[in-house]
């Protein structure tokens, strides 16, 4: 056994989807274990396991991170938003609108990644070409191949978006 | 992942004193976006990560250097860096290159000066750095030092840094009158590991090249640059500059493909990054 | 069934959105994955590290001490709760962990269980295993000769009544073999104008869905409830039921959105494991593998074709060979069905009088093999369709007019001797000559980039003898629910079953609502698996709802309504029951006609209810001076009847196609003495969308199968056919080069261009 080292868990706090939060952590817990142990919340998943899949994509201060890759504790004081968070009731967000008309997913457990990643694609470009599109989405994976649909469903997103 | 302790001080001296030089399971955590990955997969485990993402802003600035060039702060994000108006000014390569060196959530969160201290041969920002001049600022226990990025990283994943420095700036000299170009060549899908990383600066006198991913370190090619010094560029040198790097340099066969088949693409590859440059 | 067929609600070729579309785009959809139970322990597995040996002693006492270890459990554990602990759908040859053998480096050995699932996983890792290495075979070809026997004897499983004879053969590593004889071969060949020969390989490789396996299984004295990301409800029950000795109705198996399946989920993976586990820590336990280990549970099978054609001088094919091996790993899972299935189509969607197939399952000491979307379809078409490309152009003839020659067309027997009947194999070339463009002059490139086109065909059958049965009840307020077993991993069955209920039933397909597979309550349904579904369980959800019909109808008589009321059927409970009570529940059940094959000949009049025929159309861009491989266009044609939901049909034939372009291209599990080195998304790569071609199209031909629900056939597999042979065909157009393995890799491109210049790449 190793030597006495403090591990100890530590209270972190931070916004959830516009709502303060809180909670104790060790500094070992990713962010997506803490979201899905703590405040149930399924919608972002661990894939890979290695950031490149995108299932586990979470807003960080409205930067998109790979959750399983993030340590919770560095959410300390954050604004956190996951897919759960977008949606304003039983409003969806015109990016989710845009998936469900494009029929932009297939077995959906890497639709919540993209759908987060393309509000921010969408608040940095919006009005995006192809390949803007291509590199922006290029770290979310859908072996469903879903991809046309979704480079389709992006571009009604931005129209619906332009369109306030 | 196992537990471990994280410290967070707020100073770089602070910092400095938390680590140990003589225990590799005590390291410092930037982005952690590697590191995390190392420490996922039982490549690592820690006793100790000392974060500096609370060191102040001096580290997560990016300035003009009194010599006209770049002073990027060791914990300035790659996406940040990219943004950048002054990188796109004095080295739009950098920012070019970043757009394709990993997806943009790792971007979000891995910083520059983690980027370098990791080792990685199979990073972007190694051979375009070495080919600009640049340098990294490291400090320790003993006051600071100047390491050109040439000279920083010496195996897999190995550095000169030792267990107690830190990176604390990336400073990348004016490129007035260079033109450099970076390829980065995958293999398999588009978004995967470099094959290839290569780099060609050419300068009013001289020419540097550099490459990476392909060999075990990064790395400059001397002959190729000797080669290349001071002559007018032609189809005919492009093609010799080709060869003569395939020749050189040292590569590696890994799941990218084959030691001869990288040699292809160097040969290929340089002549098509100096084409690029010179059409700057 | 009834006669009073309701008037068309028009549900049939509506593009309506995904019934569920609302609960994926707000990350609320039910995936095992996020389930947790009170009391759940985690389990973890220790894994063996080499390919073959014999276990001489495990040492579980480092992870036994592990703070917060609930247990270690080995093999000889397992036999505590299930005697004989051997699975698997064909034959009955997977422990569910290992017992003294170790047939491949990555099997199960041990698990941990722990409260946090990070402790269990640490301490796996101190399970220290001692072996006695024993030589690993690991090639298909040379499993047949090699004196190194993976499994002492077959243990075939009861359930396909055509396997038994194998029971107890040994000394053997083909676990199946199925023969086809048509016509007189050698004779064909003896008299043939040309004879071609030529061997194809593909590697073996992973179905990857992005929700890992996972299961979580709870043992009680009253039986097993397992909630699992499986395909396949039904028989992972029937399965367990046996392991256990138990009554079917005392395991319940449930299911939920499946984050995609493509094979990997079918029949019992991890499910045995998680009942054995919680039958032992007597705790719910949950098995959620990583991205890596599922490489190590299920694979698609890597195989060599070896195929040679006669061929007359005026392009007619007059007789084929094909000689199959498939390397399925170190269990069977459904590796027998899938050479016994896609043998009967190893000559591919043509007219051939004399052909002789080959089909062989083999074992090696490798990850096991079992079904990936096409059931070893795909590895065929690669093979016979690149081979009738280069028939072509040795015989100087266009390869879409070879086709054309020599294409099977309804009412002609195909080689199993099954009269082919509403294939559209005719319109799918035609639309996909049209939409490539064949034909036409196109842009070739000029300097180092080249471009060609490259077409390729093929045909499957459907899965046969299989069962599904599906009920309906309609409540007192006239809304209807639909129960049946078809598993929803992303093809949309929901959506489309209920279009077809509600079509068959006169409402709207929203009004239908369409209970998650739970075995306590879905009926029994073989799979969802092999494009069967739309086909097998549409036709027993019409049948469920036609028997609701006819109910309603009778309810109307005896209410004393005349024939043809259209009283709302809210109104004719009121006038039954005299207020909104009671319920309506109708049953269907489908099992298709068979005929199994001739033990000697292969034959069959009967190999399958339907046809399923697609291809691609491919224009490529070659870098000459790397190799690296540009797809342009890819275009994608299938018959899928007439579509239920052809929106969702279209987005099936392009995922499909995304899907076999990363089998074309980058897709390889590579080994090295027989340890796999790349399980991970990091080394294999599938394809992102960067990888897309700039011109993507699915899209079906207009069709209809008589003999399908509302005209539909399945249509999963259809779009993967085509895609690899007719991107290595376009290739050989653009630069002359043939490509006979997968992945084409820049690389393998480069090399082939070398060697046609004299000047081949050195080996290093």
């Amino acid at each position: 056994m190793r030597g006495m080292v403090s591990v100890a868990p530590r209270t972190i706090r931070f916004t959830l989807n516009g709502v303060a939060a809180e909670c104790v952590v060790a500094p070992h817990e990713t962010l997506v274990e803490v979201l899905r142990d703590r405040f149930a919340l399924g919608g972002a998943r661990e894939s890979c396991g290695q950031g490149l899949c995108g299932c586990c994509t979470v807003l960080v201060d409205s930067l998109a991170v790979s959750g399983c890759l993030y340590l919770a504790v560095f959410a300390d004081g954050a604004e956190l938003v996951t897919v759960e968070g977008l949606a304003d009731g039983d409003a969806l967000h015109p990016v989710q609108e845009a998936f469900i008309e494009a029929g932009a997913f297939q077995c959906g457990f890497c639709t919540p990644g993209f759908v987060l990643m393309t509000t921010r694609l969408l608040a940095d470009y919006p009005d995006p070409g192809d390949d803007q599109i291509r590199h922006y989405l290029s770290g979310n994976l859908c072996r469903c191949g879903a991809y046309p649909q979704i480079i389709e469903a992006v571009k009604l997103a931005a129209r619906k978006l332009r369109a306030g | 992942m196992t537990a471990f302790e994280l410290v967070e001080p707020s100073s770089l001296g602070e910092a400095l004193g938390l680590l140990d030089p003589d225990d590799p399971a005590v390291r410092p955590i930037a982005g952690g976006t590697a590191l995390i990955l190392m420490i996922k997969t039982g490549l690592y485990q820690p006793r100790r990560l000392v974060s500096l993402r609370a060191l102040g802003p001096a580290l997560t600035k990016i300035s003009a250097a009194a010599d006209g060039g770049l002073i990027i702060g060791a914990m300035v994000r790659l996406t940040q860096t990219e943004r950048s108006v002054l990188v796109r000014e004095v080295a739009p390569v950098v920012a070019d290159a970043l757009l394709t060196h990993s997806n943009i959530r790792v971007r979000n969160v891995a910083t520059v000066g983690g980027n370098l201290a990791h080792g990685d041969p199979h990073m972007d920002l190694p051979p375009l750095l070495i080919a600009l001049g640049a340098s990294v600022r490291a400090a320790g226990p003993g006051g600071e030092r100047d390491i050109p990025v040439e000279e920083l990283i010496t195996g897999y994943m190995a550095t000169v840094l030792g267990n107690d420095e830190l990176i604390v700036a990336l400073h990348i000299p004016p490129q007035t009158g260079r033109r450099t170009a970076y390829a980065k060549i995958t293999a398999r899908t588009a978004d995967d590991w470099p094959a290839l990383g290569i780099a060609a600066s050419i300068g009013a006198a001289e020419v540097r090249i550099a490459i990476g991913a392909a060999t075990e370190i990064p790395m400059r090619l001397k002959q190729t640059e000797a080669l290349l010094a001071g002559r007018r560029i032609d189809d005919a040198l492009l093609r010799e500059a080709g060869r003569c790097a395939a020749a050189e340099a040292p590569v590696i066969g890994d799941q990218h493909g084959s030691a001869a088949y990288k040699r292809v693409l160097v040969e290929v590859h340089l002549r098509r990054a100096l084409q690029k440059a010179l059409a700057l | 069934m009834s006669d009073s067929r309701p008037i068309s609600s028009g549900q049939i070729g509506r593009s309506l959105p995904r019934v569920e579309a609302r609960a994926k785009v707000t990350g609320r959809a039910e995936y095992i994955h996020n389930l947790r139970l009170p009391g759940m322990l985690w389990a973890k597995i220790a894994r063996s590290t080499v390919p073959h040996g014999r276990i001489r002693h495990i040492d579980t006492s480092t992870a036994q001490a592990t703070p917060g270890v609930h247990a270690v459990i080995t093999g000889e554990d397992i036999l505590r709760v299930i005697p004989d602990p051997y699975f698997g759908p064909a034959f009955h040859d997977q422990p569910i962990l290992a017992l003294g053998k170790i047939r491949f480096a990555g099997e199960p050995v041990a698990v941990v269980l722990a409260e946090d699932p990070r402790i269990a996983e640490a301490a796996a890792q101190e399970v220290s295993i001692d072996y006695e290495e024993l030589p690993a075979v690991l090639d298909e070809v040379e499993a047949l000769t090699a004196t190194t026997f993976v499994h002492d004897a077959l243990k075939p499983a009861g359930m396909f009544a055509d396997l038994k004879h194998l029971a107890g053969k040994r000394d053997t590593n083909v676990a199946l073999d199925y023969h086809l004889r048509r016509g007189d071969v050698d004779r064909a060949f003896a008299e043939a104008d040309h004879v071609f020969e030529h061997v194809f390989r593909t590697p073996q490789q992973m179905h990857t869905p992005l929700e890992p396996h996972c299961a979580i299984a709870e043992a009680t004295p009253a039986g097993v409830t397992v909630h699992s990301s499986t395909q396949t409800p039904s028989s992972v029950r029937v399965e367990i039921a046996r392991l256990l000795g138990l009554p079917e109705n005392r395991v319940r198996v449930r299911t939920a959105f499946l984050g995609g399946g493509f094979g990997a989920k079918v029949y019992v993976k991890i499910e045995a494991l998680a009942v054995a586990l919680s039958l032992l820590a007597r705790r719910p336990v949950k098995i959620a593998l990583t991205m890596e280990e599922q490489f190590f549970t299920i694979s698609k099978h890597g195989s060599t074709f070896r195929i040679k054609s006669a061929v007359t001088k005026d392009g007619r094919i007059t007789a084929r060979r094909c000689e199959v091996i498939y390397n399925g790993g170190a269990y069977a899972d459904i590796g027998p069905r899938v050479a016994q299935k896609s043998g009967f189509s190893a000559a591919g969607p043509y007219d051939i009088a004399n052909v002789s197939i080959d089909s062989c399952e083999t074992y090696t000491n490798r990850p096991t093999a079992g079904a990936l979307r096409g059931f070893g379809i795909p590895q065929l078409v690669w093979a016979y369709e690149s081979h009738t490309d280069l028939i072509a152009r040795e015989l100087g003839l266009d390869p879409v007019e070879f086709r054309r020659r020599n294409l099977l067309k309804d009412g002609l027997p195909q080689a199993t001797g099954t009269m082919l009947e509403d294939t559209a194999t005719v319109a799918v070339l035609d639309r996909l000559v049209q939409r490539i463009g064949w034909g036409q002059p196109f842009d070739r490139g000029t300097g180092t980039l080249r471009r060609g086109r490259g077409v390729a065909i093929g045909l499957k059958a459907s899965i046969s003898p299989t069962t599904s049965v599906a009920t309906i009840a309609v409540a007192a307020d006239g809304s209807a629910t639909l129960y049946c077993g078809t598993v929803d991993m992303g093809q949309g069955s929901t959506t489309a079953l209920a279009q077809i209920a509600a079509e068959a039933l006169g409402i709207a397909a929203e009004a239908v609502r369409v209970v998650t597979p739970d075995t306590d309550v879905t009926p029994y349904d073989m799979g969802t698996l092999g494009s069967r579904s739309t086909f097998h369980m549409g036709h027993a959800v019409r049948r469920a709802a036609e028997e609701v019909n006819a109910k309603l109808a009778a309810m109307a008589a005896e209410t004393g309504l005349p024939d043809g009321s259209n009283l709302p059927i809210a109104e004719l409970f009121r006038r039954k029951y005299g207020m909104q009570a009671g319920t309506i529940v109708g049953s269907g059940s489908f099992v298709p006609d068979y005929a199994p094959p001739d033990q000697a000949t292969g034959l069959t009049p009967n190999a399958t209810p339907y046809w399923m025929m697609g291809g691609s159309g491919a224009e490529v861009e070659i870098d000459t001076e790397t190799g690296q491989v540009r797809v342009l266009r890819l275009i994608n044609v299938a018959d899928a009847g007439t579509p239920i939901n052809p929106r969702i049909v279209e987005t099936q034939l392009t995922g499909a196609a995304i899907m076999q372009l990363g089998f074309t291209l980058s897709e390889e599990m590579v080994f090295a003495d027989g340890q796999l080195c790349n399980p991970s998304l990091a080394d294999y790569k599938i394809p992102g969308i960067r990888d897309m071609p700039e011109v993507l199209a699915g899209e079906t031909v207009a069709a209809r199968q008589k003999s399908g629900p509302y005209g539909a056939k399945g249509v999963g597999e259809t779009g993967t056919f085509g895609v690899s042979p007719a991107i290595a065909n376009a290739i050989h157009d653009a630069v002359g080069v043939r490509l006979t393995e997968l992945p084409i890799t820049a690389e393998a491109v480069y090399r082939a261009l070398r060697r046609a210049k004299g000047d081949p790449l050195p080996e290093e």
